[in-house]
Parts: structure tokens; C-alpha cells; sequence
């Protein structure tokens, strides 16, 4: 067991570190979810003011793009398995001792990680949005972003582990990324939208993830009707939806995986 | 519990004992429309270097790919170390070191960096892996430079590190797959050097490829492969025995006579005068130039032994003759229209920038 966890360490230190050692994709993945914080939440905010909305508009807005940066983050982290096999480093990796499973597990826990660290970067600009967040939420919170970003990179590696170029994967992942995060919810209640909308998104994960999200996040700022009127599930399910998809998708990446070649 | 754990370390010793470190039988490997092996058989000793040599294609990189149980064969079977490559891989796969025919080394990492991933994929303990990196890396001649990220290094150090970090597990067989393609001569015979020096210090046995015929002469044994088919297995001595016998040309001050003596004294060589030199063909030229001398009373003025490369060899085994008669099996195969092949956009656009 002690020499399962070492194995899953090692894939998982290699995955972090060359994350830090890209000083330019660190500092960027958390530069565009602040300035459209800043930029877009505020300028959209002037169009929804709280004398309508009932609760401020950067307070809906921020769980959303919280929740898509993660998302998008543990998605491109994944590509780490197509770099490596584009450069043939899989290889080095696919003829060591460790079995296969494992190798995906530390991938998709290093890809979760990074997703973590910018997580906790974008919650730490949260006392100036006027959010209430204490240690207690923000453990809970921390505990919904690593459900999501786990299930997104688990989701990020089930889609690259049969791609052998780069740029296949920023296509497929495009391809991916971008109606989940339409029909996430995060840019507009999905509460409100018309019923095909709503039937669609119910199979989005990710909208149970920001709905998640703003549970946590907004308890300490927002009444229970009120963050009801934005969310379109229960904590609790979204909860439990996420956990069966990150046990699915995990089960079919590490499927999907054994049967590659390098 | 102790005493399986005994049992164990006896089983072990026993896998690092066994005398024939590769055994590969009748092992066969069909892609789509090529046979890229087709029945190969070897076996390699502990402790020998073992050269497989062949042309582009002809099956060198499959049979590495099978041994350290990257691919799989269609049929046969091979065990490397004792162990079967399909049912006891992770076995087989921590007894060899791996140096691929690419440079496969984590660029964005320090050669320290490197070589500590691969220790602990490995697993080996901490404190084993601190002494030996130093050994290696002073071997490699890369001490000074462990610290520096790898892409700052040039082909040759890039080559030297990966030897390094293919051995800092203590692995009984080392796969080189063509170790030194792509290197300045002075590079190719420092690896070379590194490569004596490892089967000096150790009893690892070393199993590697070669386009270079010059090199192949350093191996042990030789395995010609052509067609994904083994030709011819021996010591590169004996495989130019093979093609022939030595050649001595020499000069004599009186060539009538020495050609009148030599016929009297060895009726079995054959010997002709050609221009101004003396040409006999003889089985072991070596052993035979210092009995001619002492033979034959004119003085002699110039001696040269020619004995046939592996070049000779390698032609007379691979050359075009059997070329010309498979010609059928290299016609391309026109692919039928396929509608898969519109969603392989994806996967396989690899094969448009090749």
C-alpha cells in the first residue's frame, strides 16, 4: 500500500512541478479569471443593479467564473499526457514498474492540484468583492473545488488519452469545454431559461458544480431563499451528482488508458 | 512471514542467476499488412553485449518494444531476466534500463530532477539513489552540470544522462535501441567507453541496435535481422569467417622466387602475382603472416592483411539479391475509402508531418 501511494506521489510531484516551473501559464491561468472578475463582473453589474436583482451582481457572478477557471485549468493540465506522448516521455513512464491505473490516478490528481492552487488564488480576492467567507466556508468551499476539479480532470484525461498530437487535444477540449460552460449556469441563472435549455443542462456536470459552488460560497452572504433563486439544485444532490460522475469517469479514463498504446 | 519473505529473496536470487538473460522463441509480429517479425528466435547471455543489426525496418525497434513489454507480439514468446514479458511484466520491467532510440528526457526538469523521477518510479530508496547518482553522473561526466534544466544540454550530454538514469535502478539488462545515431564521432566512442566500462564494472548484459557496422564489431554476439527475420547470430569473427578467408598482399625484392617458395612450402593456399604484389588468401591471416614471414628467403619490402569487414558481411547476408526477390512485399496497398478515416482527423494527423 506504502509503495502504491509513493508511485502515485511521484506522478503526481513530476505533474506539479513542471506546473510551478511554468512561471508564464501560472501567472496567466490566474490573470484572465480575475480581469473578468473585475472588468466584465463590474461593467455587467451597472446593467444589473442590486435595486432589481435583489443581491449583487458580482456575488452571482463569481462562483461561475470560479468554478469554469478550475474547471478549464484541470482540463488543460491534462494535456500533460499528450505532451508526453507527443514527446515520447509516456514511454518512459508505460516501461517502469507501476501499473497503469496509477499512472492515470497521479495524472489526475496533479491536474486537480493545479486547479486547487488557482482556487485558492481566486478565492483569496474574495473579501474585496463584498462576499463573507470565514475558515469554516472556505474549507467547504475548498472541499467543492476539489470535487469539481477533480471530476474535470479525470474528464480532461478520459478525453486525451487516446490523442497523440497537441493540437487535437486543444480542439476536442474546445469542442468540450465550451457548451459546458454555456449551459453551466455561470453566466446566467439557468433557473430563468427555457425549458430545453434546463433539460440539457441537467446533464451538464458542471452546472451542478458552480450550483455547488454558490451554495458554499454564498451561505455566509445570502439567505437561503435568495441563493434558491439562482441555483437550479439542491446542495446535496449536486454533491452526490459530482461524486458518481468523478467515480464514473475516473473508472472509464483508467479503462480507456489500459487499452492505449504509448 | 519471514520465511517467505526468504523464499522471495530466493526466488530472486535464483532470477539473477539464470544464464541466458533474453530468450526469445519463434516470435512473430503482424501490423496491418506487414509481417514486421516473422519468427525470431535468440537467446542472449549474462554479461555479453549482444548487437542486433539490420536495416531501417527490418524489425530491430519491434523486438525492443516487445521485450521491455511496451508492445505486444502476435505470437511466440520471450522472457527477459527469467520472466515472461506478457504475464510477469512488472517483474521483467524492473530488471531492464531503457535508452530509446529518441531523446526522451523531461525538458522543462534539471538532470538531478531526471534522474530522481525515474529512481522513485523505480523504487529504489532514497539513500541508494543519493550514491548512486553520484556515481553515475561522474561517470557520465555530468556532475557539474546536474543542476542545469535539460534543455540547455546538447545531443551528446542528452544521451549520457539517459544512460545514466537507465541504470540507476541496477538494472541486470540494458536496452540500447541505436544508443548512438545522430552523434559526432568523439561523442559515439565516449558512449562506447561508458558502454566497456559498465560491463567491466558489473554483469550487466547489454542488448543493443545498430545501424553502424563499425560498432557492431564491439558486440559479443552479432544477430543479423532483415525482413523481421534473423539471418545469422554469432561473434562478429565468425561471421566474417563466414564470407571468407584473409587476404596478404606483399612485395618481395625477388617476387618470382617467394611465389616458387611459398608454392613449395604451402600447396594448399593459393597464390598469384598481381602487378607487383603477391596476393594469398589465406583462413586465419593473423596467425598465418609471421609463419610466411619466417618462410620465404627474399626480403620483404611491404606486407598488408585484408580481412573482410562486417560490411562484407552484412551485404553478402542482407544485400540486394534478396531484396529484388521480395519485391511483392513492398508494393504499397492502396487503402480502401473508409468513413473511419474521417474521424481519424483527430488521432492520426500525426502521419501528414512525418
Amino acid at each position: 500500500m506504502n509503495k502504491k501511494i509513493k508511485t502515485l506521489y511521484i506522478i503526481w510531484y513530476r505533474e506539479v512541478l513542471i506546473y510551478l516551473r511554468n512561471t508564464v501559464k501560472f501567472f496567466t491561468s490566474i490573470f484572465l479569471p480575475i480581469l473578468i472578475l473585475v472588468f466584465f463582473g463590474t461593467g455587467l453589474k451597472t446593467m444589473f443593479p442590486i435595486s432589481i436583482l435583489g443581491y449583487d451582481f458580482v456575488q452571482f457572478f463569481f462562483p461561475g467564473v470560479l468554478g469554469l477557471s478550475i474547471s478549464i485549468m484541470a482540463i488543460s493540465s491534462t494535456m500533460s499526457i499528450v505532451w508526453d506522448r507527443e514527446f515520447g516521455f509516456l514511454k518512459e513512464i508505460l516501461v517502469s514498474p507501476i501499473s497503469r491505473s496509477y499512472i492515470i490516478l497521479g495524472k489526475i490528481l496533479g491536474a486537480t492540484t493545479t486547479a486547487l492552487i488557482q482556487g485558492i488564488l481566486i478565492l483569496s480576492i474574495i473579501p474585496y468583492l463584498g462576499i463573507n467567507l470565514n475558515a469554516f466556508l472556505f474549507m467547504k468551499a475548498m472541499l467543492v473545488i476539489f470535487l469539481i476539479s477533480y471530476g474535470m480532470a479525470a474528464l480532461g484525461i478520459f478525453l486525451a488519452s487516446r490523442l497523440k498530437k497537441m493540437e487535437s487535444f486543444s480542439i476536442v477540449s474546445q469542442i468540450i469545454i465550451a457548451p459546458m460552460a454555456f449551459l453551466s449556469g455561470a453566466f446566467f441563472p439557468l433557473s430563468n431559461a427555457p425549458s430545453w435549455m434546463i433539460k440539457i443542462a441537467n446533464y451538464n456536470p458542471l452546472s451542478y458544480g458552480i450550483d455547488a459552488l454558490r451554495w458554499v460560497i454564498l451561505s455566509g452572504s445570502l439567505e437561503k431563499s435568495e441563493i434558491l433563486t439562482i441555483t437550479s439544485h439542491p446542495l446535496l444532490l449536486c454533491i452526490t451528482v459530482f461524486l458518481v460522475f468523478n467515480f464514473l469517469i475516473t473508472f472509464f479514463s483508467i479503462r480507456i488508458f489500459n487499452k492505449s498504446i504509448y | 512471514m519471514c520465511s517467505l519473505s526468504e523464499k522471495a529473496e530466493q526466488i530472486k536470487e535464483n532470477q539473477n542467476n539464470i544464464l541466458e538473460v533474453i530468450q526469445v522463441e519463434n516470435l512473430k509480429k503482424r501490423y496491418k499488412n506487414i509481417n514486421a517479425l516473422d519468427g525470431v528466435s535468440f537467446s542472449v547471455k549474462r554479461g555479453e553485449i549482444f548487437g542486433l543489426l539490420g536495416p531501417n525496418g527490418a524489425g530491430k525497434t519491434t523486438i525492443i518494444n516487445i521485450l521491455c513489454t511496451l508492445s505486444q507480439s502476435s505470437s511466440g514468446v520471450a522472457y527477459v531476466n527469467g520472466y515472461n514479458v506478457y504475464s510477469q511484466s512488472s517483474s521483467a520491467r524492473k530488471s531492464i534500463g531503457l535508452v530509446f532510440q529518441e531523446t526522451i528526457l523531461d525538458n522543462h526538469l534539471t538532470a538531478e530532477e531526471n534522474l530522481y523521477l525515474h529512481a522513485m518510479l523505480y523504487g529504489v530508496p532514497l539513500k541508494e539513489y543519493m550514491r548512486r547518482k553520484r556515481e553515475l553522473l561522474k561517470l557520465c561526466e555530468l556532475w557539474d552540470k546536474r543542476k542545469m534544466k535539460v534543455e540547455t544540454f546538447s545531443g551528446g550530454m542528452k544521451r549520457r544522462l539517459e544512460l545514466a538514469r537507465a541504470l540507476i535502478h541496477w538494472p541486470q539488462i540494458l536496452f540500447l535501441d541505436e544508443p548512438t545515431i545522430g552523434l559526432d564521432p568523439q561523442t559515439r566512442k565516449k558512449i562506447w567507453d561508458y558502454i566497456f566500462t559498465l560491463r567491466k564494472k558489473g554483469n550487466v548484459t547489454i542488448f543493443l541496435t545498430t545501424q553502424y557496422l563499425s560498432e557492431a564489431e564491439n558486440c559479443d554476439r552479432i544477430a543479423i535481422l532483415d525482413h523481421g527475420v534473423v539471418v545469422a547470430i554469432d561473434n562478429p569473427e565468425n561471421l566474417k569467417k563466414m564470407i571468407g578467408e584473409d587476404i596478404i598482399f606483399f612485395k618481395t625484392e625477388n617476387n618470382q622466387l617467394a611465389e616458387a617458395e611459398f608454392h613449395k612450402k604451402f600447396p594448399k593456399y593459393p597464390i598469384k602475382l598481381i602487378g607487383k604484389e603477391l596476393r594469398v588468401k589465406v583462413s586465419n591471416g593473423d596467425k598465418f603472416l609471421p609463419i610466411l614471414v619466417k618462410s620465404i628467403s627474399p626480403h620483404i619490402v611491404s606486407m598488408e592483411l585484408r580481412r573482410p569487414t562486417l560490411e562484407d558481411v552484412f551485404l553478402e547476408i542482407t544485400g540486394r539479391k534478396i531484396r529484388e526477390n521480395n519485391n511483392g512485399i513492398e508494393e504499397e496497398i492502396e487503402e480502401k475509402f473508409d468513413l473511419s478515416s474521417l474521424f481519424s482527423f483527430f488521432s492520426s494527423s500525426k502521419k501528414n508531418n512525418e
